[in-house]
């Protein structure tokens, strides 16, 4: 009896969360994985189309459209947010004063809701009275209102708020990393002569390596997973400039009102959810392949 | 190496549950086709929990924020006197419409009366019941010969709601800024708009006044109330769809595409204009920074209640390709739509009882006279006084507004549709030609699969011509 106490316990302690990964996780994929052979506007009976839907993916513009622009937006994410990140772990990791505030000022973006942030946003960049054009016109940088949500900028500007969301935590993470290096080699280091840069360069960036691994992936998924913020801040415009993978899926899957540019197509919509998945799953396999040397500590 | 593994295997584990996690979140929102489990409708349960008053409760859900005020009045009313004792709950659903209706229609939960957003999605879904049954010949002479069309409140023959008000499109301008360019008219045709907003940039530029403005965030939106109205005017067919062959061509729109991508470049538009929705637009005219721009009759109301306007301004008739009229611009004085009843509705005749108030003479009249709309029903609206409300004047119908023929709806065209191309090409540029040229072979493919399909019939009307549309709505 008690050994089968003693071994039924783990899985009661998962079961909770099991049966809700079930119904929340496991279900929707296998309904969508069903609906992407079907033709099924969100009306009448699906009728099975077999691979239709990605025949047409292969040749929809659109697709692909979003596709490098995800590409781009999670690279430019990536660009501001990782380094910044690590850079201010560094800094709130030593004997600075008023450091744990600092830390919960720098983390409070990932507690705020994305679309209250992103309205915010709106507000500080829309060209005809945003804050930021208001501010940079008195103090003369620019003569006319820059239009930070226009076709040349708007991809910037998202990438700019996704970054002020996501530095915060990714620098939680680096801290968590840099406390688990041992003060001693740091010691050792300082003791035999090497300055503050040689210390980051040499020790603590090695010896980050899995946890660095670990916090980029992550980075990587989240940043080409990411839409609600532009869904906000554009709503995937203007002329599609900012239109990525998930914000088409998602308007395909859930058009938010009657008349919207892309019709529901929840046939389509799911093989679209499909191949975003892939890719996303690719290009993190990939990373992970190609980052093995990351991981180790010498 | 221990760490190593731990790492691969956190690594595996978080990577997995992220991807998955892309693909459930909202997966269960939208609706099964198999969904049929049963539970109490609004109504059974209403009648369930209120036995002892008795009370027939109706749910009522509006896609209109305009006209709460009114409604939720004339449903107290109602509530507080009608002998049949029905009980109507409002509920405003102006955000995400469809999508909840979508819901509540999956889950058992829908209202018994809503707002008929789209007739045509909303009765291939199986949710509207026909009102044939319940209308009798008087009623249907009430609301006069045009009161039904297919397409817009009919489909195959079922009339699934009825008129109640329509809403005409005008370029509504800035007095103000007119006068200070030394423009002594409205635009007539678009050369002269081009030029107008341009006058009114050089002026106005150094005060944040610039001459033209849409709400290019949405493309369907900025081009339904502005590039459609202008083509209608000008005898080229809104929705691109030429009912003389039967075909989709958009090749006609060239010159009033031109015409607002010559105003984005020259720097006439509004900057902003690409991330701008109506409302903050309409706030930016009130502001007195904007020369002119095209919407709805709604705009008198806007003004009075929601953005207090603090210029002098106006509206005319849209302007078309060349200064002359050439067809009518299209809106709902005729066959609109307003109340639909659920074919889920366990309380139909209740239903219909409370809709039949809501169209009686009483409510309707009110609706007008409260400026919320331009009443649709001739039999009512001779009886109406006219709007009370500044700058609605120039929106009441004239010759010039009436009801075009319903262009196929219902199908979906693959890749962009032809407002987020043409918006595109307004904000980034391209060949206009073969982008009207790749348009058409989409549209014309979806269309064709759906004759072939036989869901949508989409004859060719040889003798169609626009001109003999003028006229009518008066």
């Amino acid at each position: 009896m008690r050994t089968w106490r003693r071994s039924a316990e783990p899985y009661l302690f998962i079961m909770p969360s099991l049966v809700l990964k079930l119904i929340f996780g496991v279900y929707p994929i296998l309904w969508a994985l069903r609906f992407m052979f079907y033709d099924y506007k969100g009306y009448g009976e699906p009728v099975f189309s077999g691979l239709a839907n990605f025949e047409r993916l292969m040749r929809d513009k659109l697709f692909w459209e979003s596709v490098l622009n995800t590409f781009v937006y999670a690279g430019g994410k990536l660009l501001f947010t990782i380094p910044l990140a690590l850079v201010l772990a560094v800094i709130l990791n030593g004997k600075l004063r008023g450091r744990q505030l600092l830390r919960g000022v720098y983390f409070m973006p990932t507690v705020v809701s994305t679309a209250v942030m992103s309205v915010v946003f709106y507000i500080i960049f829309n060209s005809y009275n945003g804050l930021l054009n208001q501010v940079l016109k008195m103090t003369t940088v620019i003569s006319e209102p820059l239009d930070w949500l226009g076709t040349d900028l708007a991809m910037f500007t998202a990438i700019l708020v996704a970054a002020w969301g996501a530095i915060g935590n990714n620098m939680l993470l680096f801290l968590a990393g840099l406390q688990g290096i041992p003060k001693d080699v740091l010691e050792s280091a300082e003791i035999d002569g090497a300055n503050s840069w040689q210390r980051f360069r040499y020790i603590t960036v090695p010896m980050l390596g899995p946890v660095l691994q670990i916090i980029m992936m992550l980075a990587i998924i989240t940043a080409l997973k990411g839409y609600e913020s532009i869904m906000v801040l554009t709503g995937g415009g203007p002329a599609g400039k900012t239109e990525v993978m998930y914000l088409y899926m998602y308007k395909l899957l859930f058009p938010v009102s009657t008349g919207e540019s892309i019709p529901q197509d929840i046939g389509y919509g799911s093989a679209v959810g499909f191949a975003s998945a892939i890719i996303v799953g690719l290009i993190t396999a990939a990373y992970f392949y190609y980052s093995k040397k990351t991981s180790r500590i010498y | 190496m221990k760490t190593k593994k731990l790492s691969a295997v956190l690594a595996v584990s978080t990577a997995l549950t992220l991807i998955l996690g892309a693909c459930s979140g909202k997966g269960e929102q939208s609706q099964s086709p198999s969904s049929s489990a049963p539970a109490a409708s609004p109504g059974e349960t209403a009648k369930a929990s209120d036995k002892p008053a008795e009370k027939t409760k109706i749910i009522y859900w509006t896609a209109g924020r305009h006209d709460a005020d009114y409604v939720k009045s004339a449903i107290d009313k109602f509530n507080a006197s009608n002998p049949d004792n029905i009980e109507v709950e409002m509920t405003i659903m102006a955000e995400n419409f469809a999508q909840s209706l979508d819901l509540a229609f999956a889950s058992n939960q829908a209202p018994d009366v809503f707002s008929a957003t789209d007739v045509i999605d909303h009765s291939k879904k199986g949710y509207l019941e026909p009102l044939n049954n319940y209308l009798t010949p008087e009623i249907k002479t009430q609301f006069g010969d045009r009161a039904f069309i297919e397409g817009y409140n009919m489909v195959d023959g079922n009339i699934y709601s009825l008129p109640n008000s329509g809403s005409t499109l005008r370029l509504v301008y800035n007095a103000e800024a007119f006068e200070k360019a030394g423009i002594a008219s409205p635009p007539k045709s678009l050369a002269e708009m081009v030029d107008a907003a341009k006058k009114i940039t050089e002026v106005g530029k150094k005060d944040g006044l610039y001459g033209f403005a849409l709400p290019y965030k949405n493309p369907a939106s900025a081009l339904g109330r502005s590039a459609v109205p202008i083509a209608e005017l000008s005898g080229v067919p809104g929705q691109g769809y030429d009912f003389k062959t039967g075909k989709f061509d958009f090749a006609g729109y060239k010159p009033v595409i031109d015409a607002f991508k010559e105003m984005k470049d020259n720097g006439s538009t509004l900057p902003g204009s690409e991330s701008l929705d109506i409302d903050p637009l309409r706030a930016q005219f009130a502001e007195g920074k904007i020369g002119m721009y095209l919407s709805y009759s709604s705009e008198p109301g806007v003004y009075k209640n929601q953005f207090p306007i603090k210029i002098k301004w106006d509206a005319a008739l849209p302007p078309t390709i060349d200064g002359t009229y050439k067809g009518i611009v299209n809106q709902g004085v005729g066959a609109s739509r307003w109340l639909a009843l659920s074919s889920k509705s366990a309380n139909k005749e209740a239903a219909w009882k409370f809709m039949s108030y809501m169209y009686s003479e009483e409510v309707l009249i009110g609706y007008q006279e409260n400026g919320l709309g331009i009443l649709s029903v001739p039999s009512v609206a001779q009886k109406a006084n006219k709007p009370d409300i500044a700058g609605i004047e120039n929106f009441l119908p004239g010759e010039y507004d009436g009801m075009w023929p319903a262009a196929p709806q219902g199908f979906s065209p693959e890749g962009k549709t032809w407002q987020e191309e043409f918006m595109k090409y307004i904000l980034v540029g391209g060949d206009f030609d073969s982008i009207a040229q790749d348009l058409n072979t989409r549209y014309n493919a979806a269309l064709d699969k759906e004759k072939a399909a036989g869901t949508i019939k989409a004859e060719p009307m040889p003798d169609f011509d626009p001109i003999k549309l003028q006229g009518a709505a008066q």
